[in-house]
């Protein structure tokens, strides 16, 4: 593991917070405590739909709840760069960084979201390249077949 | 890869008690005066040697928020050591880690987990002595060591200490089982030398 990006939460864990989190549902209160430790839990999941709805529980938390904002901004950006939404990964660290602007570990998770955002760039390039090449070969085909039609 | 073995090492204790401080001055050699409270579990790594061999250390920073509390002990699964930090400045930082001891004992998987109580800030008015951490320690069969994040004193020795006894302490990371956690490469294991690490190559 290089960095917090990379942890995922256990099944036990991510389990143990969804009952405790679904009974409250079902009860009709559920607490900020319970909302926010679920949503930690599915952020750290391996499967983006957990990621995407446990967004969605901390951008419900960050509305209702003043008091936790750092963290929901911070599990925010979590959340949305390990869905390789990057753009809202770093609008939340930029958020964050306006109420504490010398964060260290928020600042070392823009670094990390940017280095991912490199990297994942060469590979993408790397794609298209491949793709143009294939494209290329086919309108090739193209051609050649035409031709021999004449 | 030029280092032995991955160790899990986990620094645990009240809010504001400096963990965060001890790691970046372990890490870095830096301090920052005003630390703001840590979100969650923050990580670390480091790779530091111990009787000339490379070790990397994997430093699990945990809130010590209450929020966090029932949040972060399931990262103390596979823990190799942990550093107990309590404020020499703030007595019931000290009578708190009764706590966190029994938090460990609940959640730790390895049954000879490594672990080090640091009292912090002695470049602070000290209100606890010397005796009463080295007592607790004593009690719970612990290593001692006294520090400030700020001056870096007795912050390398913390470490050195606690991965020197992880180190010694054969079958806490030789075979356990789980082997994301141990990296012995063939070439540089020398089992004929000293039998507490085997050549398992991942």
């Amino acid at each position: 593991m290089e960095d917090v990006l990379d942890e995922v939460v256990s099944s036990e864990d991510l389990q143990k917070f969804e009952k405790i989190f679904h009974e409250q549902l079902h009860q009709g209160n559920v607490t900020h405590k319970a909302q926010f430790e679920y949503a930690w839990c599915l952020v750290r999941s391996k499967y983006p739909t957990d990621i995407r709805k446990g967004i969605l529980l901390l951008k419900e938390l960050f509305n209702s709840h003043s008091e936790g904002k750092r963290d929901y901004l911070f599990y925010l950006a979590i959340g949305n760069a390990r869905i390789k939404e990057y753009n809202k990964a770093l609008h939340y660290v930029k958020l964050f960084l306006e109420i504490e602007p010398a964060n260290q570990q928020v600042l070392t998770l823009e670094r990390q979201i940017n280095k991912r955002m490199e990297k994942e760039g060469l590979i993408g390039m790397a794609v298209a390249g491949g793709a143009v090449l294939a494209i290329g070969g086919l309108v090739g085909l193209g051609i050649a077949l035409a031709s021999s039609k004449k | 890869m030029d280092y032995i073995a991955t160790l899990k090492i986990l620094v645990i204790g009240e809010s504001g008690v400096g963990k965060s401080s001890i790691i970046l001055a372990f890490t870095t050699g830096d301090y920052n005066a005003s630390f703001p409270a840590t979100i969650g579990v923050d990580y670390k790594c480091k790779v530091m040697e111990v009787n000339g061999m490379k070790v990397k250390l994997g430093i699990w920073d945990t809130a010590g928020q209450e929020r966090y509390r029932t949040l972060t002990n399931s990262f103390y699964r596979e823990a190799h050591g942990a550093i107990l930090v309590y404020d020499v400045s703030e007595p019931k930082t000290l009578q708190k880690l009764n706590e966190w001891v029994e938090e460990l004992q609940v959640y730790t998987t390895k049954k000879n987990i490594v672990c080090l109580v640091v009292g912090n800030k002695i470049d602070k008015p000290r209100v606890v002595p010397r005796e009463a951490g080295q007592a607790f320690a004593q009690k719970h069969r612990m290593l001692f060591i006294e520090s400030s994040a700020k001056t870096q004193e007795g912050i390398n020795l913390a470490f050195e200490e606690l991965v020197q006894k992880i180190i010694e302490t054969p079958g806490l990371w030789e075979t356990t089982g789980s082997s994301s956690n141990i990296r012995v490469s063939t070439e540089e294991a020398r089992p004929q030398e000293e039998s507490c690490y085997g050549s398992c190559t991942i």
